[in-house]
């Protein structure tokens, strides 16, 4: 074969990219996780409406239905990317993809854009049932546009963060139950119980990817940066990160996490 | 011109038990090599390490001059290779997943659907449409087969390819392959020696991760075939009266109601002698050496009662296979 007729690294991303995203569509996990959130968003939004509790304010409004999209967040990423690589050493499909003409890098890139996409789309529908219900009490002029952007673009920061963490461990895994259920109890469980340790020794919690996903709902209603609270004779100090300060958090766990799984991917052996 | 080669390769999963130990070889052209040797010889490890599966604990493996640890994706771009049991992503279709495999190798699919209809009809594969996780075992070989295929690379290696299939697919894959080596380079392993026997030119043999025999089939047959031979009398004969022929005879198999297969020492005086006293006993309608030669010679290395080493590198390095 002539070696001119290879494609490029970006054309072979392109196409693991979209091969990606079709099997992702595909998944059930995908199906279940899309259902799950339309189920559960479309219920509370019409709890909400036939209730009437708007709020107060419709920033009130939409923080209060974005509230929960970190932690939605990372159970999706932890579904969708938790076992990108492990996928390719418990199983065959390794033995299919590894031995073709592509970096591996760029296949995993192209798995990451792919999980990326479809864990967005997941979110856009927790983002559409809070701009839904928001509407429905102060119409969709009463809406805070700007806050929203900035909020969304803060959770497709998160949602990359924690898909590079999920990708992370995924890659220590042969077994991609194994590796998912991992990462949901690290990201999930670990950080928040390590969250609540902080809180008593009133250490901020500057490392942890779920404190800076706070953010996502404080770019719409802002939240006082530290808080200190005497409950029974203890002294419980809460922090709430700064925008810029959640952004950091976020990106250095998506360049190191990445940067981290491309090259333990590269690496890996196949020794089954 | 396709050409593979491995420099004093090895692979050490354990300091304590290496999987491979300095293998050397090379072949260019086209042609069709055997791999063979038992269970946990290094059959795979090999593969694995041209493919970039493994790196290397030392060594090279390169594919047209190109090291695999070092550049894959270009030592790759003209191989195709089915190793242990690869299976497409489940939720791709037929068509998707030898599609992709195109797609990655050129960049596009122009006139991948005229290919892969070509390979479906060749390969007798499933519908275009059926998911490759629904395919049975054999299916799914077939469609990894055809996967490898795709935009003809001229370097093909295989690992056990027609593992888990049945006689009828067994077939088809070895007249496609017999096909293939006239202008293809294949590098197969298998357990199977009427199979290596049928498809390949040359043969490794390979035991505890060190190669003890490297030649053609051809020269390996009259190694090897020298030391057996089959005996078909005209009529139902008593394998003790063969036996009792005497000392020249080192060992007798039934191989049929009047055919024997006779060990012995593969001198031509031992040969004929046994000829003329097989012809005292009965009626011989034939008398000719032993057909399952590679069989012969691996039970003869794997056991070390063969010339193992003898012929380690009968040939200089570099051998075209064509």
């Amino acid at each position: 074969m002539d070696l001119s007729r290879l494609p490029s690294d970006y054309l072979q991303l392109i196409s693991a990219f979209r091969r990606q995203l079709r099997f992702y569509l595909r998944t059930l996990r995908y199906v279940g996780c899309l259902g799950f959130v339309l189920v559960v968003g479309g219920a509370v939004t019409g709890v909400t409406i036939a209730e009437g509790s708007s709020m107060g304010t419709a920033a009130a409004s939409l923080a209060s239905g974005l509230g929960s999209i970190a932690t939605f967040g990372i159970i999706f990423c932890a579904l969708i990317g938790g076992d990108a690589i492990a996928m390719d050493f418990g199983s065959g499909t390794g033995y299919f993809m590894l031995v073709l003409p592509v970096r591996r890098a760029i296949l995993l890139l192209g798995r990451y854009l792919g999980a990326f996409v479809v864990t967005v789309s997941l979110v856009l529908v927790i983002y559409a049932f809070a701009i839904f219900a928001t509407a429905w009490f102060y119409g969709l002029g009463g809406i805070p546009w700007a806050d929203v952007g900035a909020s969304f673009l803060l959770a497709l920061l998160f949602v990359a963060s924690v898909l590079a963490t999920a990708f992370f461990f995924s890659s220590f895994f042969r077994s991609p139950a194994m590796s998912i259920v991992t990462t949901i109890l690290v990201l999930f469980l670990g950080l928040d119980i390590a969250d609540g340790i902080l809180v008593v020794t009133g250490i901020e919690p500057w490392f942890s990817i779920l404190y800076a996903g706070e953010v996502i709902s404080n770019a719409i209603v802002p939240v006082a940066h530290k808080t200190v609270t005497q409950v029974a004779g203890l002294t419980i100090t809460t922090y709430s990160p700064y925008q810029w300060e959640g952004a950091v958090i976020m990106v250095a766990y998506l360049v190191v996490f990445l940067f981290l799984s491309i090259v333990i991917y590269q690496r890996k052996e196949s020794k089954g | 011109m396709s050409r593979i080669e491995v420099h004093e390769l090895s692979k050490y999963f354990t300091a304590s038990r290496p999987a491979l130990v300095d293998a050397s070889f090379a072949y260019e052209g086209s042609g069709a090599i055997g791999y063979l040797g038992p269970n946990g010889a290094g059959k795979t490890t090999t593969l694995k390490l041209l493919t970039g599966l493994l790196r290397p604990t030392r060594g090279s493996a390169t594919i047209n001059g190109i090291d695999v640890a070092e550049d894959p994706k270009h030592a790759m771009a003209d191989v195709g290779a089915v190793i242990e049991t690869p299976e497409p992503y489940p939720s791709q279709t037929v068509s998707e997943a030898i599609e992709m495999v195109a797609e990655f190798r050129t960049g596009d699919l122009r006139g991948s659907r005229e290919e892969i209809a070509a390979l479906h009809a060749r390969l007798e594969l499933p519908p275009f449409d059926q998911r490759t996780g629904r395919l049975s075992k054999g299916q799914r070989q077939r469609v990894v087969v055809a996967a490898a295929l795709v935009r003809d690379p001229r370097i093909l290696l295989l690992d056990e390819p027609t593992n888990g299939l049945d006689p009828k697919e067994r077939i088809l894959i070895r007249n496609l392959l017999n096909d293939l080596k006239k202008d293809h380079l294949i590098l197969m392993s298998s357990h199977l020696m009427q199979e290596v026997t049928e498809i390949c030119d040359q043969v490794i043999f390979i035991n505890q991760g060190q190669i003890v025999l490297r030649d053609t089939v051809e020269n390996i047959a009259r190694r090897f075939q020298a030391r057996a031979v089959d005996a078909e009398f005209a009529t139902p004969m008593p394998i003790d009266r063969i036996r009792g022929l005497g000392p020249l005879v080192q060992d007798v198999v039934v191989i049929g109601e009047r055919r024997f297969r006779i060990m012995f020492d593969g001198t031509n005086s031992a040969r004929a002698e046994i000829l003329a006293g097989l012809v005292k006993l009965g009626p011989v309608l034939s008398y000719a050496s032993a057909s399952l030669v590679l069989e012969e010679a691996y039970l003869s290395l794997m056991q070390g009662t063969g010339n193992a080493h003898v012929g380690a590198s009968p040939r200089s390095s570099s051998d075209v296979a064509g």
